[in-house]
């Protein structure tokens, strides 16, 4: 399964103001399944951009998106009898499952039913079917117990437990986080983190935007250092951690180990 | 001021407020559900993302980044947009009654609207242009709220619900109005009283809705002030318990609101997976 790509980053750009902001400037990496990719950087280097830009939250300026040798960033898709079709943009968003930083689950919804909602109403899975799945997902994460409660009623590790396996359900081939660990108090970290090196083990594709330098260093297997909307540098944690080479990386490194 | 016998001799004529109480509230439930669906659409046009000229912009994304320039303007010119504002600033911006007249007395009046009586007493081609007016006002102010509410709905729901690849309409349907009206209950509530109180005007056009009911009864025994009383009264008990039974919905509806508090029916589902699981 290794080395196989999942998604071809080509020269991602996400310009504002014609130009005068350049949150993505020309960002070229590929994904491979199974690869647990850690995104760190200075707050403003575009590194949210760019995970958001992977599910096309954020719509990129210019350069290409292969999801599975499929360009997510057209419009348009050919198919093989020529014809030109609507890109779903759905159907690609239902493989990359989202973890934001302030988890987003539905507030008017039971912990249940944020997790069947999308199973049920966009994958078209029976309810019963969904909610076994549902239950089996939050027992994996210690909720079960807390399937008919309110988003409000639970603490923040919890929801984001929760907003985890929400993504889960859908059965995605990558999960994207977006610092989700950043609105957590302290000790609520290490519950998600958890989760997320559990997820890594079992060999889920992970890319993950974090401050968590120690989550880096011990689950990812590639780490990205990005500065101003540019990516500076990539290798493994040992190399990024260890010996980096770029100045700007060395600083930011001194800075937050 | 008031006479005894004079309440006597009106409630006299307790028919014609009965029938007058049931045409009320049928103007008003019908008000409602009309000028609820259009201003639904209205607000939904407001928000949408059409921008039919929007090749002048050779921008590849598909929502338009602001820009100044004309031939941006142009681009990003929203004709259903257009349309939703130009008619919510009109009705909002002219008298009820106005709006009434015309619609009645100007664009209805040439179509052919069947004439019978519902009830057996409702003059249905009178009826039927007042809901028409009444829906077309109520939609304009309706319109505002129902935009309000979805906005004030924070965009990560938006966001969490795309990225698990629910389509613009589902996430609509199933996360962002559900929540938007729990939001806006107060504001719909006390419009749909508005209704009810501004359908009084109807009498107007000759519906036989309570007000009518106390024109009536004036001329039969030469006094208004005490059927005015039982108007004022009957108009009371229809509004009054209509904002109490919405307040009764908002409560409900803010379940996921609370932290504490054994909610019955959150009780019985937990209960139920308990036992499943």
């Amino acid at each position: 399964m290794t080395n196989e790509k999942l998604i071809q980053v080509v020269d991602l750009k996400k310009h504002y103001n014609r130009g005068a902001i350049r949150a993505l400037d020309g960002v070229s990496v590929d994904i491979d399944r199974g690869d647990v990719m850690v995104v760190i950087g200075p707050s403003g280097s575009g590194k949210s951009t760019f995970l958001r830009s992977l599910n096309l939250m954020e719509e990129p300026t210019g350069g290409a998106i292969y999801f599975e040798g499929q360009d997510i960033t057209q419009k348009k898709v050919v198919m093989p009898d020529g014809k030109k079709v609507r890109l779903d943009i759905d159907a690609y968003r239902r493989k990359m499952g989202m973890v934001f930083q302030h988890f987003n689950l539905f507030p008017h919804m039971t912990i249940l039913d944020n997790m069947t909602i999308a199973p049920v109403q966009v994958a078209g899975i029976p309810r019963a079917q969904a909610e076994e799945k549902a239950m089996a997902l939050l027992s994996r994460v210690g909720l079960a117990d807390r399937a008919g409660a309110y988003p409000l009623q639970l603490s923040g590790g919890q929801k984001q437990r929760v907003a985890i396996v929400r993504a889960l359900a859908m059965e995605p081939q990558v999960m994207l986080f977006d610092e989700p660990t950043s609105a957590l108090d302290p000790e609520m970290v290490g519950e998600v983190l958890d989760v997320m090196k559990e997820l890594a083990r079992d060999g889920m594709t992970m890319v993950v935007v974090t401050h968590e330098m120690g989550f880096a260093r011990e689950v990812g297997n590639r780490v990205l250092f990005m500065d101003a909307g540019k990516l500076v540098e990539q290798g493994t944690p040992e190399d990024i951690f260890t010996r980096p080479q770029n100045p700007r990386l060395q600083d930011f490194l001194s800075k937050v180990l | 001021m008031f006479r005894a016998e004079a309440f006597a001799k009106t409630f006299e004529y307790a028919e014609l407020f009965v029938q007058g109480l049931i045409c009320t509230v049928s103007l008003s439930a019908l008000t409602v559900v009309f000028g609820f669906i259009l201003a639904l659409a209205l607000a939904v046009m407001r928000l949408s993302d059409i921008h039919v000229f929007r090749f002048l912009s050779r921008e590849r994304q598909r929502s338009l980044t602001a820009r100044g320039g004309a031939l941006y303007a142009l681009a990003r010119f929203n004709p259903l947009r257009f349309l939703s504002t130009v008619y919510v600033e009109v009705f909002r911006a002219t008298p009820m009654l106005v709006q009434l007249f015309i619609i009645y007395h100007v664009v209805l009046a040439g179509v052919g609207i069947p004439t019978f009586k519902l009830f057996g007493f409702i003059r249905f081609e009178r009826f039927v242009p007042c809901v028409v007016a009444l829906a077309l006002n109520s939609a304009a102010y309706l319109c505002e709220i129902i935009r309000a509410g979805i906005q004030s709905i924070d965009g990560g729901q938006t966001e969490a619900a795309r990225s698990l690849g629910m389509s613009p309409w589902k996430t609509m349907r199933f996360v962002v109005l559900p929540q938007a009206i729990k939001n806006i209950l107060p504001a719909i509530g006390n419009e749909f009283v508005t209704i009810i109180k501004e359908s009084s005007i109807c009498y107007t056009v000759g519906v036989q809705d309570i007000m009518y009911a106390v024109t009536t009864v004036k001329s039969a025994i030469y006094t208004i002030a005490e059927p005015l009383i039982v108007a004022t009264c009957v108009y009371f008990c229809l509004t009054f318990p209509t904002s109490k039974i919405i307040a009764h919905f908002e409560r409900k509806m803010s379940a996921g609101d609370r932290r504490s508090g054994a909610d019955t029916a959150r009780v019985r589902k937990s209960k139920n997976l308990a036992l499943k699981g």
